[in-house]
């Protein structure tokens, strides 16, 4: 459980080392691709919680799902229409729902130990 | 299985963490708000405008030794020298000459030939003689059929062909530019060409010598080879001083 954390925070500090910025053009994509990530790596928190893990499933998911909200947000922009807001909205939804599964794993997990 | 399991997870959220820092560094531009009062910003405006005062003075004094440098330089001894070496080359004839002069042409005269003879070369004797006169009534700068004659052009016949400095002159007419110091010289020079006797020796060899009038901007070519200099070398002054 600790290492995708270890990860994360090596991700974070690699990033903040090389200084790597991003035109502003673009940000708002990788906004919206950072959305989809979290929520897939929450999913996957959740399943592995579950115990329903599969590495496949989530590895294709996290591409797919960057990649969809990506060309989302690129098709909005192109057409004028906020499309982004679709992706956000779902994946947002997606999120609270997924940390609240997790939450009540986690908590049930809690009080059956203390019960122990 | 386990293990397995965790690289990936691993790996991506590394990804996540990228990806999350990234975004962060671009948005977060440093945002400061301005509490400065009336009285802060007239002092921080009084040493910008210091600032600029100097930075003003700064240029100045660099551009003054910019102007002493180049008033230095004009007068110096390696600008001399670099005007000197370009009036040598000018007159060792690299470079490409303009200035009035007159163009003379040399043509076979088909009435003289004897019909179902071989067409004939200009003799490289005719040749000299014809630039000597030249030079003798003042041309300063000849080229030959768009060949410059410098001090070291051969003329001379190869394998039956007349040869200018390496380029044969079978193409009629052959055109001799020639270009003296004024628009005088070169009418004096037109005389004295029209009246000329080598006109006559050309004649001998079936050959017509025109002499066009002459005109007041007549460009030549530079000399296109290297000149070699074999047998030069510069005089060891040292020497002398001590002896």
């Amino acid at each position: 459980m600790w290492l995708p954390l270890m990860g994360l925070i090596i991700g974070v500090i690699i990033g903040l080392l090389t200084d790597i910025r991003i035109p502003d053009e673009y940000s708002n994509y990788l906004s919206i691709a950072i959305l989809a990530a979290l929520d897939t790596l929450f999913g996957g928190i959740r399943a592995q919680l579950q115990n329903i893990y599969d590495e496949k499933v989530f590895v294709s998911g996290f591409f797919f799902n960057i990649l969809l909200a990506a060309s989302l947000a690129f098709l909005g922009v192109h057409l004028g229409v906020d499309l982004y807001l679709a992706a956000v909205f779902a994946f947002g939804v997606r999120l609270f729902q997924n940390i609240a599964v997790i939450r009540r794993i986690l908590l049930t997990k809690w009080t059956t130990n203390e019960e122990k | 299985m386990k293990h397995r399991k965790n690289t990936g997870f691993v790996l991506i959220a590394a990804v996540i963490g990228l990806m999350i820092a990234i975004q962060f560094q671009t948005v977060s531009e440093p945002v400061e708000r301005d509490t400065r009062d009336t009285w802060e910003l007239r002092e921080d405006l009084m040493e910008e405008t210091e600032l600029q005062t100097k930075l003003i003075q700064e240029i100045r004094s660099v551009e003054e030794k910019l102007a002493e440098y180049k008033t230095v330089r004009a007068q110096s001894k390696e600008q001399v020298l670099k005007g000197t070496l370009e009036e040598l080359k000018q007159e060792a004839g690299l470079t490409e000459v303009t200035g009035a002069g007159l163009v003379l042409s040399i043509e076979p005269d088909f009435d003289l030939m004897p019909l179902g003879n071989p067409a004939v070369s200009v003799s490289p004797e005719l040749l000299k003689r014809l630039i000597n006169e030249l030079n003798m009534y003042g041309a300063q700068h000849i080229s030959v059929d768009g060949q410059r004659v410098i001090n070291t052009t051969v003329i001379r016949i190869i394998n039956r062909d007349t040869k200018i400095d390496g380029h044969s002159l079978n193409r009629y007419p052959i055109n001799i530019k020639v270009i003296v110091d004024t628009v005088d010289t070169a009418e004096k020079l037109y005389n004295r060409m029209s009246v000329s006797s080598v006109a006559d020796d050309f004649f001998i060899d079936s050959l017509r010598v025109n002499v066009n009038k002459p005109e007041p901007e007549i460009t030549i070519p530079s000399y296109q080879d290297t000149i070699r200099i074999r047998y030069m070398e510069p005089v060891n002054t040292e020497k002398g001083d001590n002896g």
